[in-house]
């Protein structure tokens, strides 16, 4: 029903339009992601992202002027780094933190030391907590952190755009005529795979492969005895495994001439960062996924040793 | 004359090995007792039941009529004063900080020493002649100076028994002498009981109002020194050949063992 | 100078010293140093609601306040087991602590309890296991029933060895992230400081109390168990209250504040060096010198890193290990 009273509309109007300008108000209280409610500010314009994903996630929306704060590992894209840094996202520096005057702090259950967060809080500023797990629930965060940053119409492109993507790799995948095994290690000596409930298990699955490190130990250890007998197809190795170089992990690999995988070429190092970060470049990593496994479905160029 | 200690038929086992057995021992106050006897034949233990260190599995010991196990180690360690053998130098204690720790006994709980207890300290230093070795570490001291310190020591404690263990052991005649003179003057001024484990016979014989010979955990003789210095005890108790006569400095019993090479047939 | 006065003026002197400390570390952080800042917000003539205030109140004086405790307590730890055990080189871990604690926080950590309560909890259970083991260990060898310094040394020297073992097993279990935290933990590590750890700290206080009226016997006790008791020390008694006291006292603080190392080790000997070794002045010197240093180096964990900050532990040891080979090369000359 309008309100056809002209003087109401009036006031309304400028009461409005002055609370949208002044950015201290708080609106009202709202739910994060692990269920925690808080009050969040109107128009938060000194925000502190403390993970690399969610810096990510900010700049995908357009929203990066609110910024006042990254962690120290937030270099994507590179103009994050010109943000003045926090500590790391496990060891949070609060002084620094603090001392920015944020309105708006942007934490992740999976990282974050709580006790860190928790004092945030007890100093009067407002933590919102993410803790995507899986594709769906990113886009969930998307929309969610797209609602408290005043993107939402970029929240619903963006996850508009995922879901187009994540359809399409679906689609093609349907036409494949085989589920290769695929191992996909993500650290070095010894060395450790991802099992269910991980990014790396839902894309391996999505890009019609089959995951050979599935079960429920998230993080699986192998010996290569292990690696002999469970004889995977592909091998899909990321960059940061053991913080060691891309050449000395695949030549790790090309000692097992028993593999198939090393016969058939098929051991790659692949960027860690589209594997681990709960952002929209999961995409890429599903697709470059897609593109190793059913290389006759997708036309993606891609290179032996590197992504 | 009151016995200031007593000891009654006093057995030790260590182990199901016999240490001491049934032995019965009564010291006057202000007596200069001396126990001597063979290497192993129990006598520091026997100074540690005196001592209350170590408890007997049968008999009992009495200071000043009262049972050693109803003392509490406060009221103890005010009558009795021990003097052992060897001390750990571990520590940089001076002299100084190590006489005046004598005075524990005497002091409270948080224990600061007051003027009377320093004077008490500096008195014991003079008598000892350590004085002016009061600023110097243990570890830099000599062997008889170490000794005299640790004298002094147990003088603070204003004990009414001195009991020492091998005293004059590691020292040089002349230090010898200076400690057992130390004791004798000791106990003439303040009456103390002097209760000493020694091996060297002659000091004993020269120094002591009553001897015991030990052996084996056992007493073979208790008494004054001509008769517990007597030649045939001794070879038994010591298996060695023993000269025993009167020594020209006056009525005293001088022993001598007898090397290979002087044993006639 | 009579003993009493010496007591009193050392306490003032080293009361001065960490008062100054604590100022310094509290007007120096990763935001920046703010020296003349701080002395008027301690002093209540700045507005309390800004931000730097915040910081100085908030999350530096806490911290302080851990640093002097762990400081103090590991100190005066390093201190009294050495007079137990008649060893300088004895330290507060001796004992096996430092073995039972790590395993019971890294259980917590891999188990994925938070520092506080669970893995302060863990740790300080680990520790009071170990210690009992070794107790028990050393009262019944060789029907000693005096807790002879000897066993204890050697039992405790063992579960450490085997704690060590047990440890390496557990760390080769764990993915790498949390190896950091485990790390962090066995280094030492005072930036995991919560609100309850403080309450818990004034549970000190009575220790630190009972440690100082024992300090005459703990004089007596150097000179050899027999020499103590001949001297009118009841040995037994307060051998085993000074190890209660002192095992528990360090077991609390290694819980909330993981392994810090070479505190207890090296501060009582530096006091002894100039003081002497009469415990009355070493206990309050040991205490209040302890809790300054450590604030201090606390402070330079949190500054010297141009990014995030060292675990405390890693200075104690980088300054600690190289002043403790000067003190035994004054001590052999």
């Amino acid at each position: 029903m309008f309100i056809h009273k002209p003087k109401t509309h009036i006031i309304l109007t400028l009461v409005l339009s002055f609370m949208l300008q002044t950015g201290g108000i708080l609106a009202g209280p709202v739910t994060d992601q692990v269920g925690r409610t808080l009050i969040v500010p109107e128009n938060p314009t000194r925000v502190i992202a403390l993970a690399p994903s969610i810096t990510e996630v900010i700049y995908s929306l357009g929203q990066e002027k609110r910024l006042v704060g990254a962690t120290q590992y937030s270099t994507h894209p590179p103009e994050a780094e010109a943000l003045p840094r926090i500590g790391s996202y496990i060891r949070l520096d609060i002084e620094k933190i603090v001392a920015l005057k944020p309105d708006l702090c942007l934490a992740t259950k999976d990282g974050n030391p709580k006790h860190i967060v928790d004092k945030i809080v007890s100093l009067g500023i407002p933590v919102y907590v993410i803790n995507p797990r899986n594709l769906q629930q990113i886009m969930d965060t998307i929309t969610r952190l797209g609602t408290l940053l005043h993107a939402e119409r970029a929240a619903v492109e963006l996850v508009a755009d995922m879901e187009e993507r994540i359809e399409q790799v679906q689609a093609l995948v349907k036409k494949a005529r085989n589920k290769p095994r695929v191992f996909f290690q993500i650290d070095a000596e010894p060395l450790f795979s991802a099992g269910n409930n991980t990014f790396i298990h839902e894309l391996i699955e999505l890009a019609g492969g089959i995951n050979i490190a599935a079960g429920e130990d998230s993080y699986p250890r192998y010996s290569w005895e292990d690696i002999l007998v469970l004889q995977p197809e592909i091998v899909l190795i990321s960059s940061m495994a053991g913080g060691l170089s891309p050449e000395y992990l695949i030549k790790s690999w090309k000692r097992w001439n028993q593999l198939s995988a090393v016969n058939n070429d098929q051991v790659y190092v692949v960027d860690a960062e589209l594997f681990d970060r709960p952002t929209p470049r999961l995409l890429d990593g599903l697709e470059l996924v897609a593109a190793i496994i059913h290389p006759e479905l997708f036309e993606k160029n891609i290179k032996r040793t590197e992504n | 004359m009151s016995l200031i200690l007593d000891m009654a038929n006093i057995s030790l086992n260590f182990h199901d090995k016999s240490i001491l057995s049934n032995i019965s021992l009564g010291v006057s106050a202000g007596e200069f007792f001396v126990i001597i006897g063979p290497n192993g034949a129990g006598k520091t233990s026997l100074l540690k039941i005196l001592s209350g260190l170590q408890k007997a599995q049968q008999g009992s010991v009495t200071v000043k009529g009262k049972n050693i196990t109803k003392y509490t180690r406060r009221n103890l360690s005010q009558i009795l004063a021990i003097v052992p053998q060897h001390i750990e130098v571990g520590f940089p204690f001076t002299v100084a900080d190590t006489v005046i720790m004598g005075r524990s006994p005497h002091l409270g709980i948080l224990g600061m020493e007051g003027k009377e207890d320093f004077h008490i300290a500096e008195e014991a230093m003079n008598f000892t002649e350590v004085a002016h070795l009061a600023d110097r570490k243990l570890f830099q001291l000599s062997g008889g100076e170490l000794q005299r310190v640790i004298i002094a020591r147990a003088i603070c404690q204003q004990p009414e028994i001195i009991l020492l263990d091998e005293p004059t052991t590691a020292l040089d005649p002349s230090h010898q002498l200076k400690i057992m003179d130390l004791m004798e003057r000791f106990r003439r001024q303040h009456s103390t009981t002097i209760i000493m484990v020694s091996h060297d016979l002659n000091l004993a014989s020269m120094y002591g109002d009553r001897l015991m010979l030990l052996k084996e955990g056992r007493v073979v003789k208790t008494g004054d020194p001509k008769t517990v210095l007597n030649k045939s005890l001794l070879e038994e108790s010591y298996g060695c050949q023993m000269m025993v006569d009167e020594s020209p400095l006056g009525q005293v019993a001088r022993v001598t063992p007898i090397p290979h090479k002087y044993q006639h047939i | 100078m009579p003993i009493g006065k010496k007591i009193i003026f050392t306490t003032l002197l080293l009361s001065i010293v960490l008062l100054l400390s604590s100022i310094i570390a509290m007007s120096a952080g990763s935001s920046g140093t703010h020296f003349w800042e701080t002395l008027s917000i301690l002093t209540g003539n700045s507005d309390p609601g800004s931000v730097t205030a915040t910081i100085i109140w908030q999350i530096r004086l806490p911290r302080v306040i851990l640093a002097a405790f762990v400081g103090g307590t590991l100190a005066l730890g390093g201190l009294v087991f050495q007079a137990l055990l008649r060893n300088p080189l004895a330290e507060p871990y001796i004992l096996g602590i430092s073995g039972g604690s790590a395993i019971g926080a890294i259980l917590a950590m891999l188990i994925g309890l938070s520092y506080f309560p669970g893995v302060a909890i863990f740790s300080f259970a680990g520790s009071l296991l170990v210690l009992a083991f070794v107790t028990t260990l050393a009262s019944t060898t060789l029907g000693n029933t005096m807790l002879g310094k000897d066993s204890l040394l050697l039992g405790g020297v063992m579960m450490n060895a085997f704690c060590a073992a047990v440890i390496m097993f557990l760390i080769s279990m764990t993915r790498s992230f949390q190896v950091q935290h485990i790390l962090y933990w066995l280094m030492g590590d005072l930036a995991t400081i919560q609100k309850g750890q403080l309450s818990i700290l004034f549970l000190l206080f009575p220790c630190f109390i009972i440690i100082f009226v024992l300090s005459r016997p703990m004089n007596l006790l150097l000179l050899g168990k027999e020499t103590a008791a001949a001297m009118g020390i009841n040995v037994k008694k307060i051998v085993l209250l000074l190890l209660v006291i002192t095992s528990l006292m360090v077991s609390i603080i290694v819980s909330l504040s993981g392994l810090v190392g070479f505190v207890g080790l090296v501060i009582p000997h530096i006091f002894r060096l100039v003081l002497g070794p009469d415990h009355r002045i070493l206990v309050p010197s040991c205490l209040l010198g302890g809790a300054s240093y450590l604030i201090l180096c606390d402070l330079l964990a949190r500054i010297l890193p141009s990014s995030g900050e060292l675990p405390v532990g890693i200075i104690t040891a980088l300054i600690g290990a190289p002043l403790f080979i000067i003190l035994l090369l004054r001590h052999r000359t």
